[in-house]
């Protein structure tokens, strides 16, 4: 029983680090400054497709999510170039869904984005969602989330793709979700975000450099 | 109660016709109090432009109801005896009768627009008719009445209600009864150029009530219904407290009678929500749909409470029977991973509960009206009553990324029969009118579930990340069965025995059942989900029956 349990999450967890390993090459030398555009700033994010959290194969789908925060240039390695400060998964009449019913999630905020590495052929930023924490509720089956995702922001497009990696997630807290969501269990979430500078359709930009 | 009027002919097609049953919700429950001494009458009459499929047509619409003249902060404005009046032009019921349509019942939602301080929202006024002869020439008025929803505002200002669109749903027969083919037409109908100006039906002021102001100054006058001015926005209202106003809130609540019985259409309405309250405060009971209390007693951290209703078709009658909407409350079992020996992965969820009403296990009662041998109008009373453990499992396959899920709710349910008129004299069917065993369905796993119960089966899934669609137990959906029901026994005193009448009438296999679930509360969570509970955790979520 246990070795099959394992196998599922090796599988999951293997498409996801391909999915991973294919947005491209890390560049040879770290990027220590991170130049946010314009910075500071405020932003607001929409997801674009559905957003799906998934633990031990049940699904739960979003098909709205907002996010907002701000934004500014940091240097380091990683570094912190944004901070989320409001993130809402579902809206009034489009429910998070999943076949253990509606799903309410709830954010403890600030969530950050993190940028690790950058490569300026692309203008695309590797790094993570951190400081993910969020309670979710299905019918009387309530857990807590927290950790990390990984993802990747695109210059041209604005696209934040968050893709997280099995292990950077953990539910930490579970009650009456049996063993469908037990304490320990690493949920996974996929979910692509658009990102604007907060009132304006800008897209914002992220430079990683290493002067 | 009368049932259609078939038009003379044989007495097998005549039985026949009759049998599509003009069934009777139970009673609304209106508070008698609850319409104010100061009403306020509304009686519209207004230009419309209604969409066939031919086309559009002119049709006038007439809209009556009674409201109060005035409220005050927090108070419920509720509309009584609330009628809708569509005439359609003898262009448009050409239509009906290409169809051979005989008779014609329909199912009316008018669209309303609240408008408070520059907030605004809409609410439904739903209606049912009863069925209308189908005139050979000449125009078809049909009256409509129904269940509107109940209004509170937590802002003074004027509260105006202006008329909008009206959607009518058509429901032909043909002389022998049966349905048309289609058997539906929908029209659509908005307000015509010529109504510009006079949708306004009403304007309620709204005062900061008695603690703050005694208001000299309230308007002791207000403007009868019709004349209206057109901008519900129009800040005629003094100088408000600061903060935005919330935006009214719906309660349904049953508003009229006229006289006439209420149909399974009618009561479907009494379900259907308008979900006003999802712009505005979705955990008070104000802002929900009429339903039969549903307190958890002793809630525990895995306690759900959720509405049911539907039909239960009676096949014998060729009609369908209205469950009410139910209360059933659970507790929910823990999802279990399951792996099996096809290699295959599991997720079970075994679920027990039961149907509540007024702390018995038990439907609330409920009427079915029909012609029984084709000629006898008779009206039983029935309920459901709980004769074992409401047993819910989930089996949900779950196949990366897919989920797909299967619940099956079992229960053993007697049929009791508390009332029955036949041709308007009371038939005394004495205190244990019951069905022999319970309602008995297929059962897929007999040596698993042996015994005599209804199987409801939901099928819900997901697939590849997208929405959840179909029956989930937390969110509710659709189940559908078939059961058997069997012979009465019980029936009658005095001598008089009436198992036979109503096994013949009632009793016998393949009758289809359909169930609508609600949205589950979650009584015992810490903080329930918006949306999902009443301030006092019943369920909010009220559905509305399907066929």
């Amino acid at each position: 029983m246990k070795k099959q349990i394992r196998n599922f999450a090796v599988v999951a967890g293997a498409a996801t680090a391909a999915f991973a390993l294919a947005a491209g090459p890390a560049s040879a030398v770290p990027s220590t400054v991170w130049t946010v555009n314009p910075t500071p700033a405020s932003f607001t994010a929409a997801n674009s497709g559905n957003v799906v959290l998934s633990v031990n194969g049940i699904a739960m789908t979003c098909t709205k999510s907002n996010a907002s925060g701000t934004m500014a240039s940091a240097t380091g390695n990683p570094a912190t170039v944004a901070s989320i400060s409001a993130i809402a998964f579902g809206a009034t009449g489009a429910p998070c869904t999943s076949v253990l019913g509606n799903v309410t999630t709830v954010a403890t905020t600030p969530w950050t984005v993190v940028a690790q590495d950058y490569t300026a052929a692309t203008g695309v930023t590797k790094g993570y969602v951190g400081n993910v924490d969020a309670k979710v509720t299905v019918g009387a089956c309530v857990f807590r989330v927290t950790g990390k995702a990984s993802g990747t922001y695109t210059n041209s497009t604005g696209k934040l793709a968050v893709n997280s990696v099995s292990g950077e997630l953990t539910v930490v807290s579970s009650t009456n979700c049996g063993s469908a969501v037990p304490v320990g269990a690493k949920p996974l979430f996929k979910g692509d975000y658009l990102v604007k500078v907060a009132g304006t359709s800008t897209i914002p930009t992220i430079v990683g450099s290493n002067p | 109660m009368r049932g259609p009027r078939p038009t003379p002919r044989s007495t097998r097609v005549r039985a026949r016709g009759a049998t599509i049953a003009a069934f009777v919700a139970l009673a609304p429950l209106l508070p008698a109090a609850a319409v104010a001494v100061g009403t306020l009458k509304v009686d519209a009459a207004l230009p419309y432009v209604c969409t066939l499929p031919s086309g559009q047509q002119p049709a006038t619409v007439r809209i009556r109801a009674t409201v109060p003249d005035r409220a005050t902060v927090g108070e419920t404005i509720e509309a009584a005896d609330a009628g809708t009046t569509l005439e359609l032009p003898a262009a448009a019921v050409a239509e009906l009768t290409a169809l051979k349509a005989a008779t014609v019942r329909a199912e009316t939602l008018l669209t309303v627009g609240v408008g408070q301080n520059g907030e605004s929202t809409d609410v439904a006024w739903r209606g049912t008719t009863q069925p209308s002869a189908v005139p050979a020439d000449g125009p078809l008025t049909l009256t409509s009445t129904g269940d509107v929803p109940a209004l509170t505002t937590g802002t003074a200002g004027d509260l105006t209600l202006t008329a909008g669109s009206l959607a009518v749903d058509l429901a032909p027969s043909t002389a022998d009864g049966a349905p048309t083919s289609p058997a539906s037409l929908s029209v659509s109908c908005v307000p015509g150029p010529d109504a510009a100006g006079r949708t306004g039906l009403a304007v309620i002021p709204v005062t900061p009530g008695a603690v703050t102001t005694p208001s000299p100054s309230t308007p002791t006058a207000p403007p009868s219904g019709p004349s209206f001015p057109p901008p519900p926005s129009s800040p005629s209202s003094p100088a408000l407290p600061s903060g935005a106003p919330s935006a009214p809130t719906g309660r349904e609540t049953a508003s009229t009678t006229t006289g006439a019985p209420r149909d399974p259409a009618s009561a479907s309405g009494a379900a259907k929500g308008p979900r006003v309250a999802a712009d505005g405060t979705p955990g008070t009971t104000a802002g929900r749909p009429k339903a039969p209390p549903c307190i958890t007693e002793q809630p525990t951290s895995t306690s759900l409470s959720a509405y049911i209703t539907g039909y239960s078709n009676v096949r014998k009658l060729d009609g369908a029977s209205l469950i009410p909407v139910s209360c059933v409350q659970l507790e929910q079992g823990e999802p279990v991973i399951d792996f099996r020996p096809d290699g295959t992965l599991h997720l079970l969820q075994k679920s027990e509960g039961s149907l509540r009403y007024q702390g018995r296990k038990q439907s609330p009662p409920f009427s079915s009206t029909f012609l029984t041998f084709g000629f006898a109008p008779t009206t039983a009373t029935l309920v459901l009553e709980q004769a074992g453990p409401l047993i819910v499992e989930s089996d949900v396959l779950l196949v990366f990324p897919d989920n797909i899920a299967e619940t099956y709710i079992r229960v053993p349910l007697v049929l009791r029969v508390l009332d029955v008129e036949v041709n308007g004299t009371r038939l005394d069917v004495g205190p244990d009118c019951r069905t022999v065993t319970p309602l008995a369905s297929p059962e897929p796993q007999p040596a698993k579930y042996p015994g005599d119960h209804l199987v409801l089966l939901g099928k819900g899934q997901l697939l590849n990340g997208t929405d959840a669609t179909g029956y989930v137990l937390t969110s509710g959906g659709p189940l559908t069965g078939e059961v058997t029901v069997p012979a009465f026994k019980g029936c009658g005193a005095g001598g008089e025995n009436l198992d036979r009448l109503l096994t013949a009438s009632i009793s016998g296999p393949g009758n289809h059942i359909r169930q609508i679930q609600g949205q589950t509360c979650a009584v015992g969570v810490e903080v329930p989900t918006e949306g999902q509970c009443t301030a006092d955790r019943q369920p909010y979520v009220v559905p509305k029956p399907e066929r």
